[in-house]
């Protein structure tokens, strides 16, 4: 008992020793070297939202290959390994480990969907791997810790601009939400309460969906019998026009309005006259408008992915890219994940070149300077309703 | 009140249509090879988007395409009858069983190959604007799918009713050997079945594409299907379509009643119930075995 009892003083002294030499940080930075900086992204390329998937790898890697193409920023080349997580969590939690273990990658960059970055999220955090960029705009990201960027308004801001339009622009008072029951719908669902509360009103009709439900009539019979006039649409782009669809079908039009994820050209190719009239927010430009980085843009998807149609879904992986190429840029050759999130801070009133500002700094993470605008699908185009505006904050209480 | 709710029933109607042929095609199979043939689900996709590709891709008028569909179907059906049970015919059954699983998951990312994981809108001539008839409220959409599947059904039925082949079906479902000595060649029946519960597979495809869009995932819905052949009981031809439609029906309305979570469970909650009361099914019948 005795000789099991020392054995074991000496092996816990042991372990005690592998665990404080362990928290010495001994930095030659996972995933730099001398010709590289390695990037990972967990992505949906197979399932419920592979269209925003595909399309926000495509954009990332035009902006990579162009780059590339140029010999690299400051002699690195950039590579992006990216995994399918089909919009799972379980899933999105394995490819991280896989990414951050095995592939030992220097970031996360775009990881896409609330859901499946939430699952990630701590353990990134207790890895130190900067989550940058992800392709969610939940308002979790401004309170998740120091290893995670944002960079454009959330959900939240978004759904309190159009809670606003709604109540004071169009005088509606009867509002339904319709939201994807997990942290992504929750998120402006939540954000969208509140906003009605300052404005002493409260949702007509609440109604879930399911990740990848196919049938809303149930939905909308509920939200017709509510008698809601404008339904916000907290969902992506498979759901809107399955929903006007179903609601047309029982003689209900509302008024559909949502946030940024419903503002693709997936969405008017599924529903065709069904989404005439369907607003959303848009937090960066539409990839059709004049400016020098859109042209950019423009000649880099045809140049590199030349099958692609232009769209706001690539646009969006785009823009992420090149903010990440310009705090690469900030950053100089001494590379390590203290030194990005400096260079990141360090970006303040910078405009790519498409009259949008990007500001970090202190405790904002999200950069973007909270700018956004309202687009309607108009002749089966999205087309601007409003100019761009200046969000204030919003919050979920 | 009563209006929303005829709705509800009829749009959940539609629905179960189409997992009553996929549940079908399920019980057609089983029947007649003991295999539960687990690819009737991408049966299903494939032919949406053979239809698709036929539509889309090649612009040919609608009803070429859904005959060409439902051809290329059958044929689909006897070549994986062809290429991957009968070479195992003789191997368990539950050997077979995994095979018509792996069938579907080469189909499955052979179709996320060629199309993308991407939706895509399927066309269909049947309009989704809203008809009211007293205080029944549907779409055309609704009305096609109902209508041909019934249609469907009822030939079927005919088929099984008053063909020669029909019978020889019927035959070998109850005896293979006894039927075998009859003289009918139970391969080429074999074939036939499978050719006919690819066939209706694509009919469903083709009903349930425009409705729910285009994806390799698309075969997924047969799980539910599945579920609704069980619950009517396995083996059963009425049972395999009262039970789909009432999934369709209970459906919609267990997500109006109470929210999404309710609705994605209610079809299992149902079929556990209803298989602690009548572990047959509803139209299985009740297995007796002499000991």
């Amino acid at each position: 008992m005795k000789r099991l009892l020392g054995s074991f003083g000496a092996l816990s002294a042991l372990v005690g020793l592998l665990v404080l030499g362990g928290s010495v940080p001994a930095r030659g930075e996972d995933g730099v070297t001398d010709k590289e900086v390695i990037l990972g992204a967990g992505l949906d390329l197979t399932g419920a939202v592979a269209n925003w998937g595909v399309n926000i790898k495509a954009g990332m890697e035009a902006v990579f290959n162009r780059v590339n193409d140029a010999g690299g920023v400051h002699g690195r080349k950039i590579r992006l390994i990216a995994y399918d997580h089909v919009y799972q969590p379980p899933k999105a939690v394995t490819n991280a480990k896989r990414l951050v273990e095995r592939d030992k990658v220097f970031a996360m960059m775009g990881h896409l969907g609330t859901p499946t970055t939430k699952a990630i999220k701590d353990y990134l955090e207790e890895k130190q791997v900067p989550d940058i960029f992800p392709a969610t705009l939940a308002s979790l990201w401004t309170t998740s810790g120091k290893w995670h960027v944002g960079d454009l308004a959330t959900y939240v801001d978004q759904t309190w601009l159009i809670i606003d339009y709604l109540v004071k622009d169009k005088k509606i008072r009867k509002i339904a939400s319709f939201y994807q029951d997990d942290e992504y719908g929750l998120d402006g669902h939540l954000g969208g309460k509140a906003r009605l509360k300052h404005h002493d009103l409260t949702y007509v009709a609440e109604v879930d969906y399911k990740r990848a439900d196919i049938d809303f009539s149930s939905q909308a019979a509920k939200l017709k019998e509510s008698g809601a006039q404008a339904v916000i649409l907290q969902a992506v782009y498979r759901e809107p026009p399955r929903l006007a669809e179903q609601c047309h079908a029982i003689g209900y039009n509302p008024l559909f309005i949502g946030p940024s994820p419903i503002v693709l050209d997936k969405t008017i190719e599924l529903g065709g006259k069904h989404v005439e009239g369907v607003i959303g927010v848009e937090v960066y430009p539409l990839p059709t408008e004049p400016g020098p980085f859109l042209d950019l843009y423009r000649a880099d998807m045809k140049k590199y992915f030349p099958n692609l149609a232009l769209d706001t879904t690539n646009l969006y992986g785009y823009q992420k890219a090149a903010l990440f190429v310009e705090a690469l840029q900030r950053n100089g050759r001494t590379l390590t994940r203290d030194s990005l999130l400096k260079s990141i801070e360090s970006i303040k009133d910078w405009d790519p070149g498409w009259g949008l500002k990007y500001t970090y700094g202190g405790d904002n993470r999200r950069g973007m300077s909270r700018s956004a605008r309202l687009v309607v699908v108009k002749d089966g185009k999205w087309t601007k309703l409003s100019d761009w505006m200046e969000l204030q904050e919003g919050g979920r209480k | 009140m009563a209006e929303i709710l005829t709705s509800q029933v009829v749009s959940g109607l539609a629905t179960g249509c189409v997992y009553a042929l996929i549940a079908l095609g399920f019980v057609l199979i089983f029947k007649a090879t003991d295999v539960v043939n687990f690819a009737q689900g991408e049966f299903v996709m494939v032919s949406g988007f053979i239809s698709y590709t036929l539509l889309v891709w090649y612009g040919l008028p609608y009803w070429v395409v859904l005959f060409a569909t439902i051809v290329l179907s059958g044929f689909m059906g006897v070549g994986l009858e062809r290429l991957v049970v009968r070479p195992i015919m003789d191997a368990p059954i539950f050997s077979i069983v995994i095979a018509t699983i792996g069938a579907s998951t080469v189909l499955r990312s052979s179709a996320g190959i060629i199309y993308g994981y991407d939706v895509l809108p399927l066309p269909t001539i049947f309009s989704k604007d809203p008809i009211r008839l007293g205080i029944l409220s549907f779409t055309a959409m609704d009305a096609g799918v109902i209508g041909s599947s019934l249609a469907i059904m009822l030939a079927l039925y005919l088929f099984f009713k008053l063909t020669k082949t029909g019978m020889a079906m019927r035959a070998t479902a109850q005896s293979q050997t006894a039927a075998r000595l009859m003289g009918v060649s139970i391969t080429r029946i074999f074939s036939l079945t499978w050719a006919i519960s690819a066939a209706v597979g694509g009919v469903a495809g083709v009903l349930i594409a425009p409705i729910i869009y285009l994806d390799p995932n698309l075969g997924l819905i047969g799980v539910k299907a599945f579920a609704g052949a069980i619950l009517g009981g396995f083996g059963s031809i009425p049972g395999a379509i009262v039970g789909g439609m009432l999934l369709g029906v209970l459906e919609n309305l267990s997500g109006y009643f109470f929210n999404a979570g309710i609705k994605q469970v209610s079809t299992y909650i149902l079929l556990i119930l209803v298989l602690v009361v009548r572990p047959s099914g509803l139209f299985g019948a009740a297995s007796v075995r002499k000991v």
